[in-house]
């Protein structure tokens, strides 16, 4: 009797296992299969026989040895062949390699080459070479568009009508790995007086890492910036009022030269120099009146006329996640450090450190926690879009687009607190809770989705401040994230909010 | 105010979000038909998957390298979904260029290994995705009049555990060295990536389905069995 309690008590394991990955999961999720990084519906849930442990034979080698003579790929018109070959030749394959014909290493040439994102489809095969046992490899690829959007800022607020713009890249210009990238940002004339309309532009070009797939990776990013910035001359903070604000007018036109190495196990390296020249013109109204009737000059945190930003700055980037998009474990840990001085020709000498660290924890049923830290400080001056803006904080808020801000919106104050006066400041900080739950899995088109609700509380502070109260607030989010065959979608409440900030 | 805009950016954000609900989103594994008999005191069931090859998947046996096949079956209880006994079937397919014939072996996950030569991509398919005849369960774990089916999945090329992991690591950071976006790299903006999305299934191909209902002690429904191969031997 005990026999059988236990052979079924192990059934059970390994049945929970097979229809968690299966037929049930259709039922239960949504989830007839477990796409990789969705960690829903993998077959080794409850122990029980994962693809990995059904589908080895003791013996791993089987049917013919091969030795490669040549490497031939087909099916390529746009991407290079060197880049293809290269990549088989990080995993071993290559002219002179021997294998078997159940060598693990060329489902891994397949998939690693899947996961550049440049082909539909890759298959290998091989063709009798000049005597038994020699072949030539064949790689068949099927390409895609690589055209990739980044990001669209269609956006209004009260202090401006209208912006909108796009980030867009070519991910394999000339079939070369080539990252070719491009973005505007324009917008209508905002109310704040002496205000311009704004108009950003980046053009970004990212070449393969030099010395083949584990080398040195170097991009260029050109940048101009026509903007104002606003500042309040009057009213209480929480007034957005753009008629109670100043506008200045800053030119920035510069670059930014970034070298980035990926180590092993998941470690990201990068150095970068930059370099800006900088146009500021400051209004005739140069202080504020606060409500008790006292003026205070107003700090533009730029230098009027000429000037230049000089900076040298390196991060390191620890990404264990699952998956980018629906991650259900793992994190990612980000610190960058970044300092201006004169001896790179900056008018501004500051240094500014920022961390970022998400941690996902896997919770039942194919739920996820998330736990996001966002801190960081700066000593010195830097010019104000060097510094923490507000709305890059406050999920709730307008953000900058391409480095420019369009709103005059205060932080919502949920606390009461004095953080409705922060707009820019030298310290910042941000935790937030995110809990996130599968709702679709592998639905057509759309790969997954998960519902999620993520709340928090965001801080600000300057040195000079003089604060009431501690310059904290609450915000959140509510919404849906989908992973679709064609983008990464996030329809949420504070998406909706802070595209229409009034 | 804010309490309104909250209001209103929930109703946009709901009417956005209008789609099909997880409950739409359900569904049930397709039926199929199995065919359950008892011998030497054992259940046996027989069905086959070659549905698991399409036209593509067939033309690619010839590729020289390995084609595998899982196949993995739960027996459970009607009536609770309780599980009473799994069985796997493992299977590679590896076709000789020069010899022109298609080596295929195939396992139960019990230690025994069965090996064959097939000259034809239709009896290397049937060796590798039928399960005929498979001891399922003893009899003696079975209830009388217990009503019992049969869940059924298959895979083709399965991904390993080694590899799903590297696999994951190449997604998050290419090999090219770019990273790719997510979507906390947007602070939850709307759009991140749009156009190339590259997805990669834990398998090429999948089939699944469920039994028609079997109880012990009354006759099984008369089912079509996966017709035997020509010398296949088990």
């Amino acid at each position: 009797m005990l026999r059988g309690m236990l052979a079924r008590a192990g059934a059970r394991l390994v049945a929970a296992a097979i229809l968690l990955a299966g037929a049930r999961a259709a039922v239960a999720a949504g989830s007839p299969d477990g796409a990789v990084g969705a960690d829903t519906g993998d077959a080794n849930v409850a122990g029980g026989p994962s693809a990995a442990d059904a589908v080895a034979f003791p013996d791993p080698r089987f049917g013919p040895r091969y030795v490669i003579e040549a490497v031939r790929v087909a099916g390529n018109r746009k991407t290079e062949t060197s880049l293809i070959v290269g990549e088989l030749a990080v995993l071993g394959l290559g002219p002179g390699v021997s294998l078997d014909a159940s060598d693990a290493r060329v489902e891994a040439a397949r998939y690693r080459l899947l996961s550049l994102g440049y082909f539909l489809d890759v298959h290998l095969s091989v063709t009798r070479g000049s005597k038994r046992g020699s072949v030539v490899l064949v790689v068949n690829v099927e390409e895609r568009g690589t055209l990739v959007i980044n990001e669209l800022f269609p956006a209004t607020s009260e202090a401006t009508l209208f912006w909108g713009g796009a980030d867009a890249s070519e991910m394999n210009f000339l079939g070369r790995g080539i990252n070719l990238g491009a973005g505007f940002v324009v917008s209508t004339k905002p109310l704040v007086p002496e205000a311009h309309a704004g108009l950003g532009l980046r053009l970004h070009v990212g070449v393969p890492p030099l010395g083949g797939p584990n080398g040195v990776g170097l991009s260029v990013t050109g940048l101009y910036n026509d903007g104002s910035e606003f500042y309040r001359t009057s009213g209480p903070d929480s007034d957005a009022d753009p008629g109670r604000f100043i506008a200045t007018r800053v030119r920035r036109v510069g670059g930014v030269l970034t070298a980035g190495k990926t180590f092993t196990h998941n470690l990201h390296v990068t150095v970068a120099f930059r370099e800006e020249q900088l146009s500021a013109t400051l209004p005739a109204l140069r202080s504020q009146t606060l409500p008790d009737g006292t003026s205070v000059p107003i700090d533009f945190m730029v230098q009027e006329g000429a000037s230049r930003v000089g900076t040298v700055a390196a991060s390191l980037d620890y990404d264990t996640r699952s998956d980018p998009v629906l991650p259900r474990s793992g994190m990612r840990l980000a610190l960058s450090g970044e300092v201006g001085t004169w001896l790179l020709g900056s008018s501004y000498s500051y240094v500014k450190t920022v961390f970022n660290g998400s941690v996902y924890l896997k919770m039942p049923h194919g739920h996820a926690l998330g736990f996001h830290l966002f801190g960081g400080a700066i000593e010195g001056q830097a010019p104000y879009f060097d510094r923490f803006f507000i709305g890059d904080l406050d999920l709730l808020l307008p953000r900058r687009a391409l480095g420019i801000n369009f709103s005059t919106q205060p932080a919502p104050n949920f606390l009461g607190t004095s953080i409705a006066g922060q707009r820019y400041a030298n310290y910042a900080g941000r935790l937030l809770i995110e809990y996130a739950v599968p709702i679709w899995r592998h639905r057509g088109w759309v790969y997954g989705g998960d519902a999620f609700v993520a709340v928090g509380v965001l801080a600000m502070a300057s040195d000079d401040d003089t604060l009431t109260s501690p310059p904290i607030d609450l915000t959140g989010d509510l919404g849906l994230r989908l992973d679709t065959y064609v983008g990464v979608f996030t329809v949420s409440i504070a998406n909706v909010l802070s595209r229409s900030s009034f | 105010m804010w309490c309104h805009r909250v209001a209103a950016a929930v109703v946009l954000a709901s009417a956005l979000a209008a789609g099909p609900s997880p409950a739409a989103a359900a569904d049930p594994a397709p039926l199929r038909a199995v065919g359950f008999a008892t011998k030497n005191g054992r259940l046996n069931v027989s069905v086959g998957l070659q549905d698991l090859f399409g036209e593509a998947e067939r033309e690619r046996l010839k590729s020289g390298f390995a084609t595998r096949v899982l196949v993995r079956a739960a027996l459970e209880e009607a009536s609770t979904g309780e599980p009473v006994a799994v069985a796997v079937q493992r299977a590679e397919i590896v076709y000789d260029i020069w010899d022109e014939k298609f080596g295929v072996r195939t396992s139960d996950g019990l230690g025994v290994e069965r090996r064959a030569v097939s000259p034809t991509a239709d009896e290397a398919i049937w060796r590798a995705a039928v399960l005929f005849e498979l001891p399922m369960v003893d009899l003696a774990r079975l209830r009388p009049g217990a009503e019992y089916v049969l869940a059924v999945r298959g895979d083709l090329n399965p991904i390993s555990e080694d590899l799903l992991i590297e696999v994951r690591r190449w997604l998050v950071q290419p090999a090219r060295g770019q990273r790719r976006l997510g979507a906390g790299d947007s602070f939850f903006g709307s759009f991140v990536s749009i156009f190339v999305n590259p997805r990669i299934e834990d398998s090429e191909r999948q089939v699944r389905f469920i039994s028609q209902p079997f109880v012990l002690g009354v006759a099984p429904t008369p089912t079509r069995q996966p017709r035997p191969q020509p010398g296949r031997s088990r």
